[in-house]
């Protein structure tokens, strides 16, 4: 409020400033009347007289709105999220693990991505988010492409043992969001991950 | 243009004040490296005394902090060192200023400028007067700043930025702001701070992820990029003052890293739309889109020089990330880093010298590195056991914001671009990311007007 009647006040001012018009001496008259506000009927307008500077906030910042796809509120997100987990664990679909700053699966992972295979194959109907995800080390920007390299050879190895990549969408979340957030190797080990996520619609 | 009293001032002892010592942290400036000469301002710093406000007519009695954000914001500049006004017999006493025999005394001991003032009021606003005396004849000159009792950091803010300007010619920094991204309920959202922390305001709340924010050289938009859907992430941009946002890249994939050219014509960012992460500008009059690199490798990170002529990116072509750069339509690529296995995140410096970006040290930490565009200088300006990451210039070049876990927690922090001064610049949650540093205001017209008179 007093903000919008500053930016005003301050435009006003500059125009005398800049222009000397005639009118500005009438317009700085009839705003410097404040006895009104003395007796407390009206807040007074601000006034910037002539070798005086006003002070604004410069970068003026309102709050975004949230961005309309995403205007799904986070509390159905949350729902969803939850449905998901559960019918994942159900399913008994299994995560596969990276060593540090590697996109290259292991065997241990190649085990796991098997018996997700079967899985796929057996329901026909499913499909999958593969999420990406790294540990704290290193960039959050350069981590947003390794976590997308992660997601990206997990789904590879699936359309190798013949799953159909349209049933297999793919998720960077760089170090963004952790499931563990200690500062240990036991910690980023399991941050270093291709999460599959069985989707519920 | 006015002559700058600088070349009266250079050459005078400088009192050997250093800044505000390190933070308690883990995190420690680097100030040992023979080739940080090379980064340190070629300006012999000013000793100057603030002698305070006197604001005994006003009920707030704003005039400590004003006082206070001023000597932050002259230390900060890195052109003045800031004298212990207690110690200059120059308290300010009921509504008579300094004494002016006083004043001239303490120019001749050293302490060069002296600037003090008075703040009243004229409902609704704050008169902020400021007076400066450095010995010359137009000593005691005044200046009055109005304004609203929510900018009284602002008003002090410009007065340094006056200063600055006044003794150095160039702009001064206290009104610039930082756009960083912090966690808020397991999201991580937008939010804008004054370069020295304070006024935080949050601009995003999706609830979900909102990351890489930069600015606009106008100051008056963020692009950034937000998670559309958990599978889906689009480059948008926020008018600032409307809260408007609207998609800029919603190509197929990862659209992540932009980078507004600084005349603000294109943008530069980096896309995996086809299959791997790319390097694209778009022209933001006509959305024609332009790829820059063809490398099946990933490719990101765009930070333009200030010229606009080329661009340093971040890309593992290589095996581990390396600091690549290119001119601006993809052509002469070359590679730019060769220490260590990990050199990342890349930032052009506003005055063209210098690229800061992430680099691993010997001892596997992730630090803050300097090189130059040619790669025959470089420098480590922090160290310490944490991983510290996304440095962004300040305007005038003379500091860098980054995020560091040296507390544990990840915070924002700012140093100087010798590594000296460090300075945290936020303390609530878990989580504070990813600064960008706004430009600094184009100069206005009124107060050009003002200082003529």
């Amino acid at each position: 409020m007093s903000r919008a009647y500053g930016a005003t006040g301050a435009v006003v001012a500059v125009g005398c400033l800049l222009l000397f018009a005639p009118g500005c001496s009438k317009s700085l008259e009839g705003t410097s009347g404040s006895k009104t506000t003395e007796q407390g009927l009206a807040k007074p307008a601000p006034v910037t007289l002539p070798g005086e500077e006003r002070v604004a906030d410069e970068i003026v910042v309102a709050k975004a709105e949230p961005s309309s796809e995403a205007a799904q509120t986070s509390k159905q997100r949350s729902q969803e999220m939850q449905m998901e987990q559960t019918a994942t664990a159900s399913a008994g679909l299994a995560d596969v693990f990276f060593a540090f700053d590697s996109w290259q699966i292991k065997d241990d992972g190649k085990q796991a991505l098997s018996t997700n295979g079967q899985w796929l194959k057996a329901n026909a109907g499913k499909s999958l988010t593969i999420e990406g995800h790294c540990d704290e080390r290193g960039t959050q920007a350069y981590n947003l492409v390794l976590g997308e390299k992660r997601a990206k050879a997990v789904r590879s190895y699936l359309a190798d043992l013949g799953v159909d990549t349209k049933r297999l969408a793919v998720a960077s979340y760089g170090k963004d969001r952790p499931f563990c957030r200690e500062h240990s190797e036991d910690c980023y080990q399991q941050n270093r991950r291709g999460h599959l996520v069985l989707r519920v619609k | 243009m006015r002559m700058s009293p600088l070349s009266k001032i250079i050459g005078a002892v400088v009192v050997g004040l250093a800044g505000a010592g390190l933070t308690g942290s883990g995190l420690e400036s680097d100030a040992a490296d023979v080739y940080l000469e090379a980064t340190r301002p070629d300006v012999q710093r000013i000793p100057i005394g603030v002698l305070g406000f006197q604001d005994g007519a006003t009920a707030a009695r704003p005039g400590k902090e004003a006082a206070e954000v001023l000597a932050a914001d002259l230390r900060r500049s890195q052109m003045f060192t800031v004298a212990d006004s207690s110690k200059l017999g120059l308290a300010l006493t009921g509504s008579a200023g300094p004494d002016r025999q006083k004043l001239k005394q303490a120019v001749e001991s050293g302490v060069k400028v002296l600037v003090w003032g008075t703040i009243g009021t004229r409902d609704p606003d704050y008169l902020l007067d400021r007076f400066i005396y450095d010995g010359g004849d137009d000593g005691g000159a005044g200046k009055r700043y109005v304004g609203p009792a929510s900018v009284l950091r602002q008003m002090a803010h410009r007065v340094a930025d006056e200063l600055v300007a006044r003794y150095t010619g160039e702009p001064g920094i206290a009104r610039t702001r930082i756009a960083y991204v912090s966690e808020k309920k397991g999201a991580r959202e937008l939010f804008i701070m004054d370069y020295d922390g304070h006024s935080s305001k949050q601009i995003t709340s999706d609830g979900f992820l909102n990351l890489t924010p930069q600015w606009s050289p106008d100051r008056k938009y963020l692009v950034f990029t937000s998670y559309q859907s958990r599978t889906r992430q689009n480059i948008e941009i926020a008018d600032l003052a409307t809260g408007k946002r609207s998609p800029l890249v919603s190509l197929s994939g990862l659209n992540i890293t932009p980078a507004p050219s600084p005349d603000g014509t294109k943008l530069a960012f980096a896309t995996s739309q086809d299959g791997n992460s790319e390097i694209y500008t778009m022209d933001m009059q006509t959305k024609a889109l332009q790829r820059l690199t063809v490398h099946s490798a990933g490719d990101l990170s765009p930070s333009w020089a200030p010229t606009g002529k080329e661009l340093a990116f971040t890309s593992d072509r290589g095996g581990g990330p390396q600091i690549y750069v290119m001119s601006a339509d993809g052509s002469n690529v070359r590679r730019l880093t060769f220490d260590g296995d990990y050199n990342a995140a890349p930032a052009w410096s506003p005055k063209g010298n210098w690229i800061a970006y992430v680099c691993r040290s010997e001892q596997r930490q992730y630090k803050i590195c300097l090189i130059s565009p040619d790669g025959e200088k470089r420098a480590q300006i922090t160290s310490g056991q944490s991983i510290d990451d996304s440095p962004s210039w300040s305007p005038d070049g003379r500091h860098l914001a980054f995020s560091s876990t040296a507390g544990g927690k990840t915070h924002v922090y700012m140093v100087n671009s010798d590594g000296k001064e460090l300075e945290q610049l936020t303390f609530s949650g878990t989580h504070n990311s990813m600064p960008a540093w706004s430009s600094v205001e184009a100069p206005k017209v009124e107060s050009q007007a003002a200082e003529k008179k």
